[in-house]
């Protein structure tokens, strides 16, 4: 019984997969349109893209920048977040700006930083790792906060000092609050990294996109926008088992995707 | 009481006044030439007096007319979708594999799709920021709704709430704080989204005259529309916020 329902449960998303790529077919197939391939030639233009050294080198040189942009923002906003989330003053001190940059479009932030550091990897890292650190200091900051306020007393009382309390109860304790922030900040590190390859034309997996659609080549944009949607729930799911791995013992109420203020 | 609050506003506003004072200081040292960074006076000046003309006016009101379509759109269905979702197992069933496919998806990629499909105009837009703002309002109203205490519904049902009212009367409201959490994300979502979509391609919007901005090297024109949404972004959070304080007033925790 329950071996069935994990194979239901493993095989639902792939038939919501088959599901989507069928409603796609048959709407290309009605509107018959040049401009919008169905979804089997799509799917076929998938392969020549991935086989084309330059157009996959151009793939991988996109992923680079988000983990190396992504891995950044995460190790600075973490201790961040906890300190905001134990200390009111660091909080009083840092929310206020935080606030006001937090919906501000990164991405928009592109053209400017492009004038200061150029187009090449330095501002595309750069704006990826301001679109990651918003969600995950905040996320941090709200799992600190919410730590017991006993447990740390009787850290101390053990005979914790600061730091080792910081570590060995306030991290452990915020570790699924903060891990949902990872998550919202990998889906916004795809769409930083996609955008900002969309503004500064060089490189990159966005780049393909936007200028196949420039010159109508509609087979590679669709082909693309398979290929990173693939690339997001690949992503997604990687990390959806890391998140399980290490916070097992959570209660699974922590799967809000986007979710707490 | 009134004096710590005043010091914690205070405390909060230096990092701000330390931002603006590190940019004047680039530019007045002339660590940072005009061209790459006007000073922050002109900056505001030009907002001010850009705020005067209609034609601006008119962008802020096209990007607002999507950002406020989009949105809206997104809590109908996001709320709709998250409630039944909750309630009836059915229809849990087919949403869930459906969202784990799709919220992942990076939605600008889709992008070029929606052009396609629907054209240049305000529909594609609204279609992006609905789709991107439609997700994290759907689960967090789904987990709301689903953590609803099993006993409040069983005390309706025993003082003789009629079945179908339990939604309504119970479970709607005791998932509001997660709802109106959800409404916040895709509220900043939509404001990043809608600009985007904008830079990417428009004739109007502030996203679009951030593009044209960058194409003649206008850098002090760069700057207005960014901190144009920045601030309507602070609004419309205070707003939501503001909304928030009202609908949850008698509530344990806000």
């Amino acid at each position: 019984m329950t071996s069935a329902r994990n194979i239901i449960a493993t095989l639902s998303p792939l038939l919501a997969c088959l599901g989507l790529l069928a409603v796609w077919q048959v709407v290309a197939l009605w509107l018959d349109t040049e401009s919008f391939p169905t979804a089997w030639h799509a799917l076929q233009t998938v392969p020549q893209i991935l086989g084309d050294p330059e157009q996959l080198l151009n793939i991988l040189d996109s992923i680079r920048r988000m983990v190396i942009g992504f891995s950044l923002a995460v190790l600075i906003s973490i201790p961040l977040g906890l300190a905001m989330g134990r200390s009111a003053r660091v909080s009083a001190f840092f929310n206020p700006l935080l606030m006001m940059i937090y919906p501000v479009p990164k991405a928009a932030l592109m053209p400017i930083i492009m004038l200061w550091l150029g187009v090449g990897d330095a501002s595309k890292t750069l704006v990826i790792f301001l679109g990651v650190s918003l969600p995950v200091i905040y996320h941090s900051f709200q799992g600190a906060k919410a730590v017991e306020e006993k447990m740390l007393w009787s850290g101390a009382a053990m005979g914790l000092n600061g730091l080792q309390r910081m570590l060995r109860i306030v991290l452990p304790a915020a570790l699924p609050e903060i891990l949902t922030g990872c998550r919202t900040g990998l889906v916004l590190a795809l769409i930083t990294m996609v955008t900002s390859e969309m503004i500064a034309r060089q490189s990159g997996a966005g780049n393909i996109l936007f200028n196949a659609m420039d010159m109508a080549q509609y087979d590679t944009v669709f082909a693309m926008i398979i290929i990173i949607g693939a690339l997001g729930i690949v992503l997604d799911a990687a990390f959806d088992k890391l998140r399980w791995r290490l916070v097992k013992w959570a209660e699974p109420h922590q799967e809000i995707l986007l979710g707490a203020s | 009481m009134s004096t710590q609050r005043l010091a914690t506003v205070l405390m909060g506003a230096l990092p701000i006044l330390f931002v603006l004072a590190i940019w004047q200081a680039l530019c007045s040292f002339g660590f940072a030439p005009p061209s790459l960074l006007p000073p922050p006076g002109k900056v505001f000046l030009r907002l001010a007096q850009q705020l005067g003309s209609l034609g601006f006016l008119d962008d802020i009101l096209a990007t607002m007319i999507r950002l406020f379509a989009g949105f809206l759109i997104a809590v109908v269905l996001g709320v709709g979708i998250g409630l039944a979702a909750a309630v009836v197992p059915a229809i849990n069933a087919v949403v869930r594999p459906l969202v784990q496919v799709l919220a992942p998806l990076p939605k600008v990629a889709l992008y070029p799709a929606l052009i396609i499909l629907f054209g240049f105009d305000h529909a594609s837009k609204i279609t992006l920021v609905t789709l991107d703002a439609l997700f994290p309002i759907l689960l967090s109203t789904y987990y709301g709704a689903s953590m609803v205490e099993q006993k409040l519904v069983w005390s309706a049902l025993a003082a003789g709430t009629p079945r179908w009212q339990i939604l309504f009367k119970v479970i709607a409201p005791a998932a509001l704080p997660s709802i109106l959490t959800g409404c916040r994300i895709g509220l900043v979502i939509s404001c990043i989204v809608v600009f985007l979509a904008e830079m990417i391609s428009s004739t109007d919007g502030l996203g679009h005259l951030l593009v044209g901005a960058a194409r003649t090297f206008q850098t002090v024109d760069m700057f207005v529309p960014l901190i144009t949404i920045s601030l309507l972004g602070l609004m419309l959070n205070g707003l939501l916020y503001g909304l928030r304080k009202y609908l949850l007033r008698g509530f344990p925790e806000v």
